[in-house]
Parts: C-alpha cells; structure tokens; sequence
C-alpha cells in the first residue's frame, strides 16, 4: 500500500510537467485548430537558452536559470510561429504539421551541435531537501516545481479569463471569422498566442531541467508523445483538461512501472489511451466544437 | 556504382513506406502508424525466410497479408477518431507496436545457433539476399519491381473512380457521404492497402538491412512515412517518389560535403520547403504546367 | 514566382548531385597517399563519440606521416589520408556509407561508433571470405567503438579493436573479492533497451559476480530516457545490496546516482559500465558518482597514453576508451598494411583490401596504449585494461593489474 501511494505521489508530481507540455500543445491547436509537433523540442530548447547565463555569470543563482529560460521560450516559440505558421496559408494543415516536424529536428540538431550531446546539468532549487514521514517521501526540488507549474497555470487562466488578450485569444478560438469582423487582428493573436505557450514552454523546459537534474537531447521525443497524449486525455483544445490529464498520465505511469515494470509500462500508458480514445474521444474535459 | 545501387534500394523502400502513407492521406486520415505495419511486415517476412526457410517472394507476401490485416483491424476504431486525435492515436498504436515487438522473443536453435528475434538486441542474420548470392544491382531490381508495381497500382486507383472516391472522402467527408459514399469502406480500405504496402516495404527492409531491432521502427520512420507524400504532394505518386530522392538523396547524401551542417540543414530545408511550396514539390498546378510543357500547345484549352 | 522556386530548388539539387559525385570521386594524388576512412556517429547524443573518434584518426595518421608515412609493396612510401563519414547512428546509412567508401579508393575502414550500426553493416559484408555464392560486401572492418559482445564472428572481414567486458569484469569482481573480503552481495541496475548496457548486465556483469562468489539479488531496470528513478532506488534499498552495478549511459547513470544521494542509498561498493568512464559521468554528477570503480582499456598511465591524449587534443578530440582505440588501429593498420605489401594503386584497390584483410586476420597480438593485445580468431581484441575510480571529478587509477 506504502509503496502504491508512493509511485503515486512520485508519477504526480512529475506529472505537473507534463501538464504544462500538455497545455502548450493544447492551447495552440484550440486556437489554431493546428498541431505543433515542436513544442516540446522548443521547450526544452528554451531550457538551455536558460544554461546561456551561466556562461557569463558563473555564479548566477537557479532562478535566474529559469528566468531566462522563460524568456528563451517565448522567443524560440516566436520563431516557430515566423518559420511554421506566419507563411503557410491557414488551409494547409498539412504542411503546417511537416514544418512543425522540420523545427523539431532542426531544434535538436542545433541542440546537439552546441553541446555536443552531452548532457548539461541543470540548477535546482531544494535538490537536498526530501520530506519525510516515516517510510513515505517526497522530493522538496518536486514540490517547488509542482508549485511553479500551477503557479504558471493559474497565470495563463488568468490571462486568458481576465485579460483582453485571453478574450481575443478565445474568441479567435471559437470563431475566427467573427472575430476577425470585430477587430481582432488574427495574425497578432496567433504570435501571441505561440509567444505566451512558448514563454510557459520555457518554464516547463526549465522545471523539468531541475527535476531531471541535467539536460539532454534525450528528454524531447518521450515529452513530445507523452504531452501529446497528456493533450488527447484532457480533451483538445481544454486547458484544465490537459492539467488533470497531466498529473492523471504521470500517475498511473508510475504505478504501472510499480506492477509491470518498466519495459511494459510504456505499453500500459498507449492502452490508457486507447482507453480514452474508446469511451471517451473527446478527452475528460470535451470542448464543444464551433460552427466552423 | 555499388553505392548508387544501395542509395537506390534505400530510395525504393522508402518510397514504399512513402506510399503506403500517401493512400491513407489521400482520405485524410493522418496517420503515424504506418511505421508499424512496416515493423509487422520486417519481422514477419525475416521470421518466414531465416526460421522457417521461406524463399523471399512468398514470405514479402506473407508480410504483406498480415500488415494489411493488422491495419485493417486497426482502420475501424480509427474511424471513431477524427483529424488530429487520430495523428496521436497512430502515434500510440506505433509506439505500441514498437514496444511489442521490444518485448517479443521467438528463437529456434538452426545448426547449434540460435536465430530469431530476441527482444530488445533485435532479430539478426536476415540474409537471404547474400547468401543466395543476389548483387546489390539484382536487390536494387527486385526492390524497384515492387515499387513499380506500388506506384501503378496507386496511379491506376488515382486514374479511376476509386481514386476519385478516396479523395472525395479527403476533401470533405459530409459531402462524400450526402453522394452515397460508404465512409468505413473507403477509409478502411484505404488503410488495409496502406498497410500492405508498408508490410512489403518492411519486409524488404528486413532483409537488405540484415539486422532488425525494436528501434529501428520508432517515431521518426513514422515520421518520414508521412513526411514524404507531404513534402512531395499529394496531388500524384510521383511527388512521393520525388520527396525521397530529395530527402534520401539530396539531404541526406547529396549534402556530404557540408560536414557537419548538413543535420542543421535537414530541417531547416524541410521548412523552408513546407513555406516555398505548402501544397507539396509536385502539387496540382505543378503537374498540369509539366504536362503543358511536355505535350505543347495541343494540349486542349 | 513559383516557377523560379521551382527552378531555383532544381538548380540547387542538381549542384548537390554533382558534389556528390565529385566528393565521392577521390582525391587527386599528389604524394603517393593510402586512404583509410572512418565512419561513425556525429549526431545525435552520441555526436562527441564520433567527433572524439576523428580527431584520434587524424591525428594519429598525422603522426604517422609526420615520420615518413607507410611502406609499400614497391618499396616506396605513402602518406595516409583519412576521411570521416557520419552515419547519424542510424543503420540504413551506415550501409549506404560503407558501400560508398567501398566505391573511393579507400582500402579500410574504421568504425562504426554505435552497435545497432555495426551489427546490420557486418550482416552485409561477405561471411565467410572465398564464398563464392555469397555477394556480400567484400570491404575490411575494423571497429573502434561499437561494443556489444559477439559482433565480429558475424564476417571474416569485420575486425574489432574493443574491450572484452568478460575479461574485464571477470577480473574486477576476483579483484573485488579479494581486497574487501566483507561485500558479499550484489545488486543490479540495467539500461533495458539499450543492446550494450542490457547485454552486459546479464550476460557479463550477472554471470562474472556470479562465479567469483557474490550473491545477486536481482535487478532494477529503467529505459535509455528516462527520468524518473524512485522506484528503482527504493528496490535497490529495500535489497539492501553490498555492491552496487549500473550497466547504464551517463545520462541515466547520473539520474540513478542522484536519485540514490536523496534516498540514502549508500552501497560499499559502486560498479559501473565501461562506456561510463568518460568524462560525461564526471561532468554530470562527479560528487555522487564518487568512488565509482569501472574497468576499463585507456587511461593516461603511461608515456604513450600520454602522447596520444595530447596529440588528440590538438585536433580538438578527447582521449577515452573509445577515442584511443581508433588511435591504436590506425598504428595497428599501419603495420598490418606494410606487412600485407599493398600496392597502393586505385587500380589495385579489391586486391589491396584483400590483402590487408588476410593480414589484420593472422595477427594474433597488437600492441596498444596500455600493452599487448590479444586478438581471438573471431577478429576480437583482449585488451589490456585497468580499473579507474573517480575521484574529486578525475578518473583515477585504483588497480593496475598489468
């Protein structure tokens, strides 16, 4: 029982990184109505921009790490919307999907050109610091980063509930044709809308930096499936969908490594899916199409 | 001239995968499972002629029967999900797949050696090819044959009004279905050919490659296996066929000579492509402009 | 607009064809010169391996012909030239290389730098030489890096210059015994899904403590990209082991030995994977990775060592297990191809290769950085090999059994 509560404990505090993957592809494709392959490449991405100012302040304290891999973030997803989706004419899926694959390899390569593919490590805060209670325990450098996660959470509902950004957002969400006859500039909210998932990408990039404790080129082909399936759990286009689907996948990712190791694990994970995709296709928290 | 020939081989089989992804596509289902059905066809046909003797002619059949079994079972639940959910659903059926086949051991002892798939270090010795003495140039031969034959099959379904139906789907379902179009026939149809298609061009991987492992199946085949009828356009196989000569040749060989940028430029020229030209290399208005220039003015108006 | 696109990209592509075939026309001999190529990964995670590999070549080759150059058939001396192919990792084009360097006038190869590369690459090279019904590759092989147990027997003409992880930890383990008498018990951490770190676990590490008198108590596992490893330390606390032994990268390894650190998890002996005796472990997680005890077949011990980590280090390389052996080949190939008399003409070159493959294939010792080393019939290598901990962020050395 100990040990069940405990993988459950781990897999959901990880999860919170997952959840912030999840929302990036989320919020993009329920504005956009367009899957962004590279997100989480450009995330981890903005992570290392992060590393920059260790080279010229070598003492730089962690929080200033993710600061700057904030800002990298929200830059580098700029320049996926420039090269991806600024050109393409909207009715090309299709080919907004292939260009989104092309600057996932090109973000790795750059990656693996600049560090050689060697592993980076990475500043936390309370890496030492693991509480316990008896048999059970949980990682403090977690905890901080579960807190920053929602933290950044609750800072995108509030931008997009309480701001007039968020409402052009939503509204070019719903509606873009409406939307644009009310004044919305649609190509102005799209940038943003990639600089604000980018900028939360950054810090997602940054948190799993710290729990990991390094960064590798590694770390973005499992993020990308996985916060691909974080974003169908939690319903396309729903950001406390992909919230709760996050920390659900991290979860029961951990238990099923608990009870069938680690090789079938992952293959547990898809039957999840699978399972979701059957009786419920429209993720936890289904959103109502529009009319378009 | 043996390394043109082996580019060759490469560019035929990935055509094939190309393919088997195009005639999906072209009912717009977006699918990422076609690196899968490949996985099916490699392991079958190498399992057929390395532990059961098989010649390679019936044992590519073979793969190529249970890939398109496997994906017209799959085709079906795939008809529940729509657009962008059904990318990641073939996603996680691919990785499953995958994880599977990582999982799978099946060893038969053949002259004091054990053959076989083992797991995760991958199923090895699949030579047929050499050990019948086959040159890389009579591989190359083989390989083209099937895909000759792949692409006029498709160019004959493009050609007639199956062709028609498949696209029709593509374009928009509603409409298709409002003319009295079976949505599941078509669509699952269009699956079980992608799949057999894949399951060939798998089990010709299998063995001019002559070791198969787990990984060699992962996201980024599945990845190329939708990225060429993309690149190349969906408007006729030839774009397929022109995508991997320019993905296969062009930036993976071709570019050599850069040295280390040509992995930077991979995918910077994959988008800088995907803006220069959204529909494809080869799109609608490029192939009436080649068909202008090539049969003149007496084209009709 | 379109149009020009369209053309412009034609243009483009026809350029590339025709560099293409420029750069696999071979050079134009100025000095008498032999080509020895080498192919390896410089992309992807393992990008330094490949880049560390090449910089070993030439500046091994550098050296060679800084003092004259190798002999040939004829008498004369020829300088050698050596030109690096990234096969990405990926098999497929590992193939596609070694058939392109089979169609330069290149006479040997060395590489590959991953596994899952080497394996498919021998399984197309001709299997048994003389084999007249068999079309294989007929092109020599001799590898540097790719380590995963049992590659070589797959063709007479693959040859393998790598550590033999039996041997190795065969003697760390009756070392081990010996020197701490109370470490009874031992305990496993496996990379699954990678060939090399999954093979030397159970077929390597499991069986040699076995035999030398530990008591396994099993196994945790974890993939190549993960993590997350509570689950797996807290198996490895609940075991309770006295030796600890990750046959892991450095990527995971640091990842496990960061997550022991958090979980107490202290063992009196901790083991590693050869591949971790680089300095990516030390970058990752020198402080936890402290005492570390991993076998391997390089470290800067003595004069040559050193000259060859310097020497490397000019051409922007690092020295390692890995690195120098590509270092030691090329000497090896060096003596191989004057004692083999090759010609040296591009008209000669099928019977060159030969020639230089029937030598590699009689030798039966070589000598490298660290000592002699014993070649098997199989074409692998027993090399001479020291056990190194690290120590303050350095692999030091903790027994020199030589």
């Amino acid at each position: 029982m100990l040990d069940f509560l405990q993988a459950v404990s781990d897999g959901v505090l990880f999860g919170a990184t997952y959840a912030l993957i999840g929302i990036g592809f989320t919020l993009v494709f329920g504005v956009m109505h367009k899957l962004n392959l590279s997100y989480a490449a450009a995330s981890i991405g903005g992570a290392y921009c992060g590393l920059l100012i260790l080279q010229a302040f070598a003492g730089a304290p962690p929080w200033a790490v993710f600061l700057l891999a904030f800002v990298g973030g929200g830059v580098i997803g700029w320049l996926v919307y420039l090269t991806c989706f600024h050109f393409i004419p909207l009715a090309n899926p299709l080919s907004t999907l292939m260009s989104t694959v092309g600057m996932l390899l090109l973000i790795d390569e750059i990656i693996v050109h600049t560090t050689a593919g060697m592993p980076q490590n990475y500043p936390a805060m309370f890496d030492d610091v693991m509480l316990r209670y008896g048999e059970f325990s949980m990682r403090g450098d977690l905890l901080l980063v579960f807190g920053v996660s929602v933290l950044g959470m609750i800072a995108l509902l509030l931008l997009l509930y309480r701001t007039r950004l968020g409402l052009a957002t939503r509204a070019v969400s719903q509606q873009p044709v409406a939307a644009q006859l009310c004044g919305i500039r649609l190509m102005r909210v799209n940038a943003l809308t990639f600089i604000v998932t980018g900028l939360l990408g950054g810090l997602a990039g940054a948190m799993i930096g710290a729990s990991v404790g390094a960064l590798s080129p590694l770390l973005t082909t499992p993020l990308t499936v996985k916060g691909l399936i974080v974003t169908v759990v939690g319903g396309l286009g729903s950001i406390p969908g992909a919230i709760v689907a996050g920390l659900l996948v991290g979860g029961f990712e951990n238990v099923f490594q608990l009870y069938r190791g680690v090789t079938e694990r992952d293959l547990y994970v898809m039957l999840l899916l699978f399972v979701f995709l059957v009786f419920r296709p429209g993720g936890l928290f289904a959103v109502k199409g529009g009319r378009d | 001239m043996d390394f043109y020939f082996g580019l060759a081989q490469i560019i035929g089989v990935h055509t094939l995968l190309g393919l088997s992804a195009y005639i999906v596509l072209l009912t717009g289902q977006v699918t990422l499972a076609q690196a899968a059905f490949f996985a099916i066809g490699a392991y079958a046909a190498g399992m057929l002629t390395v532990l059961a003797g098989w010649h390679i002619v019936p044992a590519l059949g073979a793969g190529m029967v249970i890939g398109s079994a496997t994906a017209c079972a799959v085709g079906f639940p795939a008809l529940r999900v729509k657009g962008l959910m059904l990318v990641i659903a073939t996603l996680a059926f691919g990785e499953g797949v995958r994880l599977f086949f990582f999982n799978f051991d099946y060893q038969v002892a053949k002259g004091g050696v054990q053959l076989g798939p083992l797991g995760g270090e991958g199923f090895r010795q699949i030579r047929f090819f050499p050990e019948n003495g086959w040159s890389t140039l009579e591989v190359m031969l083989f390989i083209w044959l099937f895909v000759v034959l792949a692409m006029l099959v498709l160019w004959w379904f493009d050609r007639s009004r199956y062709g028609a139906v498949l696209r029709a789907v593509g374009e928009d379902e509603l409409a298709a279905q409002s003319v009295g179009i079976n949505l599941t026939a078509v669509k699952v149809s269009a699956m079980t050919v992608g799949g057999a298609i894949a399951g060939l061009g798998g089990g010709l991987y299998a063995h001019y490659t002559t070791h198969i492992e787990h990984a060699s199946f992962n996201i980024l085949v599945a990845t190329f296996a939708i990225a060429y009828p993309i690149v190349g356009g969906l408007a006729s196989v030839v774009g397929t066929l022109l995508a991997v000569i320019f993905v296969q040749g062009v930036l993976i060989e071709g570019l050599r000579f850069l040295g280390d940028w040509r992995n930077l430029l991979f995918g910077a020229l994959i988008v800088l492509a995907m803006n220069v030209r959204p529909r494809g290399l080869l799109d609608a208005q490029a192939i009436a402009w080649a068909k202008r220039l090539f049969t003149g003015r007496s084209g009709h108006a | 607009m379109k149009k020009l696109a369209v053309t412009l990209t034609a243009a483009v592509a026809t350029a590339f064809a025709a560099g293409t075939m420029l750069a696999s026309g071979g050079a134009l001999a100025q000095d008498k010169t032999i080509k020895i190529a080498g192919f390896g990964a410089k992309s992807g995670v393992v990008r330094s391996f490949g880049v560390n590999s090449e910089a070993a070549l030439l500046a091994a080759a550098d050296v060679i012909n800084k003092k004259g150059g190798v002999k040939l058939a004829d008498g004369s001396k020829a300088k050698i030239a050596v030109e690096f192919y990234d096969d990405r990792c990926n098999a497929e084009e590992g193939i596609s290389v070694i058939r392109r360097i089979a169609g330069t006038d290149a006479v040997v190869a060395i590489g590959p730098t991953c596994s899952n590369v080497a394996e498919p690459l021998f399984g197309i090279l001709q299997k048994k030489v003389g084999d007249a019904s068999d079309s294989g590759l007929q092109f020599p092989v001799f590898t540097d890096v790719a380590i995963k147990v049992g590659l070589a027997k797959i063709s007479d003409w693959a040859f393998r210059n790598v550590p033999n992880e039996m041997t190795m930890y065969n003697s760390l383990f009756y070392w081990l015994k010996t020197t701490h008498p109370q470490v009874k018990s031992i305990y496993g951490g496996v990379e699954e899904d990678f060939a090399h770190s999954r093979a030397t676990w159970y077929v390597v590490m499991k069986t040699r403590a076995e035999a030398s008198g530990f008591a396994v108590q099993g196994e945790s596992k974890w993939l190549l990209n993960d993590t997350n490893f509570a689950t797996q330390v807290r198996e490895m606390k609940k075991a309770n082991a006295d030796v600890i032994a990750i046959s892991a990268h450095p990527f995971t390894t640091c990842g496990v030995l960061k997550e022991m650190q958090r979980q107490g998890v202290k063992p009196k002996v901790l083991v590693g994977l050869t591949s971790s005796s680089s300095l990516e472990t030390l970058q990752g997680c020198a402080k936890q990775a402290e005492g570390m005890i991993i076998p391997t077949s390089f470290a800067p011990v003595n004069k040559e060592a050193k000259y060859a980590a310097e020497t490397t280090a000019k051409f922007k390389g690092a020295a390692d297990l890995h690195s120098m052996a590509a270092w030691e080949n090329v000497f090896i190939l060096k003596n191989v191809i004057e004692d083999a008399k090759i010609s040296g003409k591009p008209a000669d070159v099928q019977a060159d290769r030969r020639k230089i493959r029937d030598a590699l294939a009689k030798v039966k010792a070589t000598e490298g950085l660290l000592g002699t080393t014993k070649r098997d019939e199989e074409g692998e290598a027993d090399k001479p090999y020291l056990f190194v901990h690290a120590r303050k962020g350095e692999w030091k050395v903790l027994h020199n059994p030589l």
